[in-house]
């Protein structure tokens, strides 16, 4: 059995190919959250209104989105579709059925922060006289957000690698690249330990974005325990 | 009370017997393979990528069936030795094979001159290319340079995917506008992209070219493009000239000649020689 080929491992670190490669995973999983962030809200404030013409179909997309896998659902939207007339490309297909599948997921993690906040809250806010979207806007969605952040952050980590699954539709996001430049010389462990290096660098770089937005929405909650703790 | 221990009884007495049976059919054929040149004493494992239907492929009830599938349990029982496959994607059956994980590479790969450098490799077979469009576009291909400028589906990391990029270079220093490749990971979906107007040809071999033409939904609009033979491909030597007595014995006795034509693949001309390095 050959070693680890370390001069192959650095000529493939420097490979253009997959460099494009990782960009694709990092636009996907950008658009892809972002899209399915604003739908999850939207789904969780569904979820918890009280009309059943809002919260069945809520309940029913995410029971839909949740319980299926994404390989069928990317299937489905790019094969299935143009049976209907809807024929996407393979970057639309893949964008709407990773921010489809996400929304479902968010729109849960959405709905834990807000149920968090005490309803003492609202029930305040709504004494001093302030509507329900001035309610939602200025007293639950910024006490919510810091419950929100921690599992959101958890979704953009594991949604970096789940863009790999798109290849099955043949988008070629970094592990389908990895897996065609295999072909060439057979380098398998070289190139795998290239692209694993690819996704670490982007989730450490995540990380980093994560813990600066938790010290923001934590502000409010760090300042009253050091001032607690003076006391 | 009792009649629990009858059953009990019963039940011993039956294993006893079904085990001596099995037993006994194992003692008439011993391994005619040495246990040092398998992964298993007394087993050959083979993997395999059933998704080409009529040479390797599972039916309703997950049963592998197959031209190939039938010539390696051919094999596995001429060497007295139990057929064990292994189903798996083609991109990791080599490095597979590298690390001993199955003992044959039985899936129809191509015999390229780079692959006798890394493994043994019996030639046994000819394949070639083929080009499957859509029922509507059937007259509008029907040479490889007709596909300049359109999308091509194709499975990846095989000899197809391999050709497919070779014709799209060729064209573009031709001065043509070049193929969009989209590679997946099996020909069923390639197939199923291709019904769905996602890409306008899908290249394949002409086994599985033909049969999907059978089955009414795919012309084939090209054959016979790049010919090359297909291998079983080994580790161990030793295994591998084992292999090639067989598939002699197989060919004199009429056996190997009457499965390809019993599945209207052409029979391999010539002899069963071994590839491979330093060979």
């Amino acid at each position: 059995m050959q070693g680890f080929n370390w001069a192959g491992f650095f000529e493939y670190l420097g490979n253009l190919y997959l460099f494009e490669g990782a960009l694709t995973t990092i636009w996907l999983t950008a658009v892809s959250i972002t899209v399915g962030l604003v739908l999850g809200f939207i789904l969780a404030l569904m979820r918890l209104s009280r009309p059943a013409l809002l919260r069945v179909p809520a309940l029913f997309y995410i029971w839909l989105f949740r319980g299926t896998p994404l390989l069928v659902q990317l299937i489905v939207i790019y094969t299935g579709l143009p049976q209907f007339g809807i024929r996407l490309s393979v970057v639309e297909s893949a964008l709407l059925g990773l921010s489809l599948n996400e929304a479902a997921y968010l729109a849960e993690v959405v709905r834990a922060g807000i149920e968090a906040v005490p309803s003492g809250q609202v029930k305040a806010a709504q004494a001093l006289g302030l509507r329900d979207r001035q309610v939602m806007r200025y007293v639950v969605m910024p006490q919510a957000l810091r419950i929100i952040v921690p599992p959101l952050g958890n979704s953009v980590n594991g949604l970096l690698k789940t863009t790999s699954i798109t290849s099955v539709i043949s988008m070629e996001e970094l592990l389908r690249r990895t897996q065609i430049l295999i072909q060439e010389r057979f380098m398998v462990l070289e190139l795998f330990a290239v692209a694993a290096l690819y996704y670490l660098l982007m989730t450490t770089a995540w990380d980093f974005v994560q813990r600066r937005i938790e010290r923001h929405y934590g502000r409010p909650y760090n300042a009253a325990a050091a001032a607690l703790e003076q006391r | 009370m009792t009649l629990s221990r009858v059953g009990y009884g019963v039940f011993l007495a039956a294993a006893a017997f079904l085990s001596t049976v099995s037993l006994a059919r194992a003692a008439d054929c011993s391994p005619k393979v040495p246990a040092g040149d398998l992964i298993r004493p007394g087993t050959l494992v083979m993997s395999t990528n059933p998704t080409l239907p009529p040479l390797q492929y599972v039916d309703n009830s997950g049963t592998l069936k197959g031209m190939r599938i039938e010539l390696g349990t051919d094999i596995a029982k001429r060497l007295c030795l139990v057929a064990d496959y292994i189903q798996i994607d083609f991109d990791a059956m080599i490095p597979g094979l590298e690390t001993g994980r199955w003992d044959m590479i039985n899936t129809g790969i191509f015999f390229t001159p780079a692959r006798t450098k890394i493994m043994y490799m019996i030639p046994y077979e000819n394949q070639a290319i083929s080009i499957s469009v859509r029922n509507d576009e059937k007259g509008r291909i029907t040479k490889p340079d007709d596909l300049s400028g359109k999308s091509v589906g194709v499975e990846i990391g095989g000899f197809e995917e391999a050709q497919t990029r070779a014709l799209d270079a060729a064209l573009r220093q031709k001065g043509m506008p070049g193929l969009t490749i989209h590679t997946f990971d099996t020909y069923a979906i390639a197939y199923q992209a291709l019904a769905a107007g996602q890409v306008d040809a899908v290249t394949s071999i002409d086994g599985v070219a033909e049969q999907y033409q059978a089955q009414g939904a795919f012309p084939r609009a090209v054959s016979g493009m790049d010919p090359t033979p297909v291998a079983l491909a080994f580790k161990n030597k030793e295994l591998a000239e084992d292999v090639v007595a067989v598939l002699d014995a197989m060919k004199k006795d009429g056996s190997y000649d009457k499965l390809f034509a019993s599945y209207g693949v052409p029979p391999f001309a010539g002899g069963f020689k071994l590839y491979g390095p330093g060979l």
